[in-house]
């Protein structure tokens, strides 16, 4: 049986064919024992897709949506504040992230090759044939995998 | 033809209504108040829409604690904007477009970050559908515990779809939507709708068939249990 047919299928199943679609298929079905067997097996596997009866509402649910509302709307906001102080805080942010680039980049240019750098506190070793990058992903995953215990300073493999 | 329920929602799930009632055309006229500040309208546009909410996000997302915080962070999202939306079709299909979406970045965040292993959320799953006994002293054991295993097994095979598949899935099966609708709240076409309903269904039998494997290899007294209560084979259409 093809993909076509059994996309008919699922159709007639959900309803969505048209009558005289429906009505073809389902005259084919009652002549084609292994057109029935799949709608069977079809219908089953729909029903057969259980979840459990949905929860009950947490006590005050509502009430707690709409304080957190009015909470957001009565805090202080970024795009409520004067332009100048807008454009004050984008231009922090930009050379911020700038600064820090351009000292990571410095600072990967004047180490001599086959030393460990850390990036993001993350101490990682470079790996022939690897970019900065990829061993960056493969100490993490080192440190995840390893599972070791935070001991409030970034050590080898761990994350600031 | 009897072996076609014209039910596809299945006993768990209410189906919407298919024709929009006085209620939903007063959604609008509730959304455009709190636009306006109006937290009494905010507080009835919560509750007229908390559950199918809640269920949504439980079922998308597989863990109920989660599914709380993304149906709060969805009903925010929607009255931040409250004013921007055109009262066009119905309000719960909006609503469902932001939830769906949410859920669907949240799953996709699962599965970037490799700490936050789905494996935590199927384990708390695992935890609650163990406190989810029937509520009647009378009840047989056997059918809850059938019952159970189902609920698990969907719990698994859903899990184990792409997030994209999984919407779909649940939206049809769980939500009771049609093909045209669903398109309508995932912004995709309905040949894409029946196209990743249909993969999501043939995941579902890889799944399942892989699940039901696994339980048949388990001690021969588990099997004889399950057979001496009267259970169904799976498979067959109750």
């Amino acid at each position: 049986m093809n993909a076509r047919t059994e996309l008919q299928l699922m159709r007639l199943l959900h309803g969505e064919l048209p009558s005289g679609e429906a009505r073809a298929l389902e005259q084919r079905i009652a002549a084609e024992p292994e057109l029935a067997a799949a709608c069977r097996r079809l219908a089953g596997l729909w029903q057969g897709l259980e979840l459990p009866p949905p929860r009950p509402v947490p006590p005050g649910f509502a009430t707690r949506v709409v304080s957190r509302a009015r909470a957001e709307a009565t805090a202080p906001s970024l795009a409520a504040a004067p332009a100048w102080v807008r454009l004050a805080a984008a231009l922090s942010l930009a050379t911020g992230m700038a600064l820090g680039a351009g000292l990571g980049l410095w600072q990967e240019v004047g180490r001599p090759a086959g030393t460990e750098s850390e990036v993001g506190g993350v101490e990682v070793s470079p790996v022939e044939g690897s970019s900065l990058a990829e061993a960056y992903w493969s100490a993490l995953e080192g440190e995840a995998g390893s599972g070791e215990a935070g001991s409030g300073e970034p050590g080898r493999g761990e994350l600031r | 033809m009897g072996a076609f329920p014209t039910d596809v929602a299945g006993a768990s799930a209410s189906a919407l209504p298919a024709t929009p009632s006085a209620a939903e055309g007063s959604d609008w006229q509730l959304l455009a108040r709190v636009a306006g500040g109006d937290g009494e309208a905010m507080a009835e546009l919560v509750e007229h829409h908390q559950g199918r909410l809640l269920r949504l996000c439980e079922r998308l997302l597989g863990d109920a604690e989660e599914a709380r915080d993304a149906a709060q962070d969805v009903l925010l999202k929607l009255f931040r904007k409250a004013g921007s939306f055109k009262p066009r079709g119905q309000l719960y299909t909006l609503i469902y477009r932001i939830a769906t979406n949410h859920c669907l970045n949240r799953l996709r965040r699962r599965r970037l970050v490799p700490f936050l292993s789905l494996e935590r959320s199927s384990e708390r799953g695992e935890e609650e559908l163990s406190v989810l006994d029937p509520p009647a002293p009378g009840a047989d054991p056997a059918v809850a515990l059938e019952a159970r295993r189902r609920w698990r097994d969907t719990r698994r095979a859903l899990a184990a779809l792409p997030p994209s598949q999984r919407a779909v899935l649940v939206l049809t099966r769980f939500e009771g939507l049609s093909y045209k609708e669903v398109a309508g709240v995932l912004g995709i076409t309905v040949g894409a709708v029946e196209s990743r309903l249909f993969r999501a269904l043939r995941g579902l039998e890889r799944q399942l068939d892989r699940g039901s494997q696994q339980g048949s290899q388990r001690p021969p007294e588990a099997a004889q249990e399950r057979t001496a209560s009267g259970v169904s084979q799976k498979g067959e259409k109750r």
